[in-house]
């Protein structure tokens, strides 16, 4: 079975290759090259998709060599763990819907001239990040990294004719760049001391003491954190997610950020020996700081892929909350707590790529429909775009963590997981456990605010501008994607037990785990760490749900009238789409209780003829604050470009001086190696 | 017959009873705060049943919806609704075992009337109606600063009697005895400020007022007629009772039956009655005496609660 499996892989990767060249050479044919490249590409995930299914059902590892060339020694070596054959699966659910939905929405997207060049790097990221999960060594990993990193910044940059977009994919490119740094430092020092550039001999966790070991976890976290999202290392993130084409920002927002939780959990929690208490306070703090602030900055956008993007954010810090809860629990030993939490974790890698991906899906198709991306300029698109607006609503409760959908599940665990930490940690530690727990409440109720005001002002009442009257619901190729992955947030959400199940193959085999027998015992229903502290059945809720929605049909349709329609009451003058409430005005309140946080600064403009009682009309600007970027960020480039200002000197252009730098280096070199010998 | 069978069977009924009977108990609660509001202000106040009249009349009549709206409209109370009573079966009432609490524990419950709270405040944008916007904006937001301290307060509990299921959290609790233990009163204030939050009586929001600028849950159904209303309004009702409940199933649980021999279930009846009643003229007095309070001040009040949870959570685990 192995062979067929590395045949798979091998192949994917071999598909990607030739749509690649194919779609590149048939850069003159635009709707052929879209063709060839997505065609591919989908052949490619559903045998990656395989494969990782093969994997996390049998629970144990496939390795093999992907290309190996016998005169630089260079060999690109790949191994399915059970723990990246889960983030392959994850990314195969989602690659497939968001491919599919490409083939249509890049028709108008992408310009006919950029079609091969997009196609081409839609290929390379979905093959990058595959590849990511699937290296095997420091080689193969850096390789893809990079590949991934390059590919995204091409795919931001796609509408390089606006200046934000370029912006966007500058930002991209240097965060991920610091980040990628620090994986090197990393990587060196870790190979090192192993003697060995392969992953299952580095990572055992043995290899470093003391401090060393707290600055390898520092510069994993900082180089993992630049993609994952993590607060204040985020800012690059709402920048370059909505940048890029809809079905490429979900893939973004799914995927690419799944990349770095992929590396924090097997580095950061499982690759540096047991975990330190401060490492787990670390992913705590920034996970309930990251999943607060995310969800803040989300309420408070305008732009819906830019409050998408936000919300990715936060998301990423529920899942860095579940990881902490989890190291804690290993730091002290627990490994049968630290399950739960990990399993959590994992579970909301998958939830969060559903119905985020469903998400950006929908707001392609608002885009698509309106051109416009802020929502106060839509409104009542329910009427004209139904299934949009449904399955926008499902990804909209699904990550507002409400039951019988997928959201609720992780969260649940979460909550588990942070509980387990408060019982079995000694001393004042535990009260972090219950502090993140409030701060988890607080995401969960302030991210259906969010989506609340996300979902109504964008599709409900009446639309606010020409664009929205006239749009049109998206073609069928493009909501069958959606339909999918709106079913998937349903059925994952009333049978998590099948998704824990599938998560405890890759859990236990993370080193120090002990899983518990009563894990997942059935597919409907999941049991934290002890049975007897909490478990859930969401379908039999559902059932009592469906039940009282009968009761509640048949108490009203018993009257002798049908409904009567009739004009929304406006107190005496008449209502029109300028009267409705906006999304500013939803979050003001929100705002205003958080100004610590947001600093917003507002001018109100009053423009009077008569008396300043009756204004004609009435300017109102409203700012937040971008307070990681001044001043977080902006020392640091401050310090920098003074930095390289001094080392001007240094480059003054005269080739003389070069010579004499490379001259003087030489002879610094050979008296240092000389006095060696 | 196989006995799951039988065991499944023995759930649902459990279910619609107890379901039943909060339906049918809830309007009355309703009044009973209303009355007693009356009679503190030297009023008459409204018959015991005018709750039942109110909904009745109310299911009676035409529905009118907006023009503008669109399903989401009739779906939200309807959701709210159901939310609201599949809730219900999961917090043990009369006995001490909750319907279905095979179904799930604490989380589960603040998830579902979570669902309801979606539903509606969404439902409440579909009108095209500012009071709408505004009453669903002012909802999510205090629900949002209400959910840290109303969970920190479950926890709590829930850590003390050992389980995050209401119905072994309750066993537990009955069978621990009274604990007089200072985090309790602690962790009741707490709650108690949530649940006054949350059920929409003063200080935050004043469930008499039509004044267009202070009020909260009813701008956000303001725009609702006729079986609606009735819906959105028994729904209220319900959750307030539900709230109550939950609040004597946390902290003064003796009395409820841990048998299903007649003569415990009535005195456990008898003693939720007295309980819940109680507890209706603990909100009565709090309504009475203070003034409904700036939104911009609620913040402060929930705050206290959430600090009140932390410090119960402190003192009894430290």
């Amino acid at each position: 079975m192995g062979s067929i499996l590395a045949a798979g892989l091998t192949g994917a990767f071999a598909i990607r290759l030739v749509a690649i060249g194919v779609s590149l050479l048939l850069r003159g044919r635009p709707a052929l090259c879209r063709f060839v490249s997505l065609a591919g590409s989908l052949v490619a995930s559903a045998m990656t998709l395989r494969a990782a299914l093969h994997v996390v059902r049998a629970r144990g590892a496939v390795e093999g060599v992907l290309l190996h060339h016998a005169a630089s020694g260079i060999e690109f070596g790949y191994q399915l763990t059970p723990l990246s054959a889960w983030f392959l699966l994850v990314l195969g659910v989602v690659a497939i819907p968001v491919t599919v939905y490409s083939a249509a929405y890049f028709t108008h997207a992408v310009s006919p001239r950029r079609t091969a060049t997009v196609g081409m790097a839609f290929n390379s990221l979905l093959g990058a990040v595959e590849l990511v999960f699937a290296a095997a060594d420091v080689l193969t990993f850096l390789f893809a990294w990079e590949l991934m990193t390059l590919a995204t910044a091409i795919l931001v940059a796609t509408e390089h004719q606006e200046r934000a977009s370029r912006r966007a994919a500058y930002l991209y490119l240097v965060m991920s760049h610091v980040g990628t740094g620090c994986l090197v430092a990393g990587f060196f020092v870790v190979s090192a001391a192993a003697g060995s550039t392969s992953f299952a001999t580095m990572f055992v966790g043995n290899l470093a003491e003391g401090s060393l070991r707290h600055a390898l976890f520092a510069l994993f976290f900082v180089g993992f954190g630049v993609k994952a999202g993590i607060v204040p290392l985020h800012v690059w993130l709402p920048e370059a997610h909505p940048a890029a084409p809809s079905s490429i920002s979900a893939l973004m927002s799914a995927v690419l950020v799944t990349a770095g939780v992929y590396g924090l959990v097997r580095v950061c929690a499982f690759g540096l020996g047991t975990p330190h208490v401060y490492w787990a306070l670390a992913c705590l703090l920034l996970g309930s700081v990251s999943a607060v602030l995310g969800v803040l900055y989300a309420l408070t956008q305008t732009d819906i892929k830019r409050l998408l993007a936000y919300s990715t954010i936060e998301n990423t810090g529920i899942i860095v909350l579940g990881l902490g809860a989890g190291m804690m629990a290993m730091a002290y030993g627990r490994g049968d707590l630290a399950a739960v939490a990990v399993a959590a974790s994992l579970a909301h890698v998958l939830n969060h790529a559903a119905f985020k991906s469903l998400l950006f899906l929908g707001a392609g198709n608002v885009v698509a429909a309106t051109g416009t991306r802020n929502i106060e300029e839509l409104g009542g698109l329910l009427h004209r775009m139904p299934w949009t607006g449904l399955f926008f609503l499902t990804g909209a409760m699904a990550i507002s963590g409400l039951p019988l959908l997928n959201g609720f599940v992780s969260e649940w665990l979460t909550f588990q997981a942070l509980l387990f930490g408060f019982a079995s940690t000694p001393g004042l530690m535990r009260l972090n456990f219950p502090l993140a727990g409030a701060m988890l409440a607080l995401t969960t109720a302030l991210a259906a605010a969010c989506f609340v005001r996300a979902f109504g002002i964008s599709f409900l009442a009446r639309p606010r501008t020409r664009v929205a009257d006239e749009a049109h619901e998206a073609p069928a190729i493009m909501l069958v994607p959606q339909a999918f992955l709106a079913v998937l947030c349903l059925a994952l959400g009333l049978f998590p037990g099948a998704v824990l199940g599938a998560i405890g193959g890759s859990v236990v085999s993370l080193p120090g785990i002990q899983l518990q027998t009563s894990f997942a015992r059935n597919p409907v229903s999941i049991v934290s760490g002890i049975p007897s502290f909490d478990y859930v059945v969401p379908a039999l809720l559902g059932i009592a749900f469906a039940a009282a929605l009968l009761v509640s049909w048949i108490v009203t349709t018993r009257q002798r009238f049908a409904s009567r329609r009739a004009p929304t009451w406006g107190c005496g003058g008449e209502l029109t789409a300028s009267t409705e409430y906006t999304a500013t005005a939803f979050s003001k309140p929100v705002m205003m209780i958080f100004r610590g946080v947001y600093r917003p600064t507002r001018e109100v403009e009053a423009l009077a003829e008569v008396s300043a009682y009756f204004p004609r009309e009435v300017r109102y600007r409203a700012r937040i604050e971008p307070t990681f970027e001044r001043y977080v960020y902006g020392p640091i480039v401050r310090g920098v470009l003074k930095v390289a200002a001094g080392m001007k000197v240094l480059q003054a252009g005269s080739l003389h001086a070069y010579l004499a730098y490379v001259l003087l280096l030489t002879v610094a070199l050979l008296l240092w190696l000389g006095g060696k010998t | 017959m196989s006995s799951p069978l039988f065991h499944a069977i023995g759930i649902a009924l459990a279910a619609i009873v107890q379901v039943a009977a909060m339906l049918a108990v809830a309007p009355l609660l309703k009044t009973l705060i209303k009355k007693l509001k009356a009679r503190l202000q030297n009023r008459q106040g409204p018959p015991l049943l005018q709750g039942y009249y109110d909904l009745a009349k109310l299911l009676r009549k035409e529905p009118v919806r907006s023009e503008t709206a669109s399903w989401i409209y009739v779906a939200g109370p309807r959701v709210y609704f159901a939310a609201a009573l599949s809730a219900t079966t999961l917090v043990p009432v009369w006995t001490a075992s909750a319907p279905l609490e095979s179904a799930g524990g604490i989380l589960l419950l603040v998830g579902t009337l979570a669902l309801g709270r979606f539903a509606l405040a969404t439902a409440a944008l579909d009108t095209g109606s500012p009071f709408g916007g505004m009453g669903a904006s002012r909802d999510m937001t205090i629900a949002a600063l209400a959910e840290p301290a109303l969970m920190l307060g479950l926890f709590t509990s829930a850590l003390a009697a050992g389980s995050m299921n209401l119905g072994a959290l309750v066993r537990g609790l009955v069978q621990q005895g009274p604990s007089y233990h200072p985090s309790d009163l602690l962790a009741f204030a707490g709650l108690l400020i949530i649940v006054v939050a949350e059920t929409g009586r003063i200080p935050v929001d004043n469930p008499a007022t039509h004044l267009e600028l202070t009020m909260i849950h009813e701008a956000m159904v303001l725009e609702y007629a006729g079986p609606d209303l009735a819906l959105v309004e028994w729904t209220a009702a319900v959750k307030e009772l539900l709230y109550l409940t939950l609040l004597v199933d946390l902290f003064m649980p003796l009395g409820i039956a841990t048998s299903l021999s007649p003569a415990a279930l009535l005195i456990s009846v008898v003693a939720w009655a007295a309980k819940v009643s109680m507890l209706a003229i603990v909100v009565t007095l709090i309504e009475s005496m203070n003034a409904k309070l700036r939104l911009f001040r609620v913040p402060e009040l929930v705050s206290t609660s959430l600090g009140l949870a932390f410090l119960a959570l402190a003192i009894r685990f430290l």
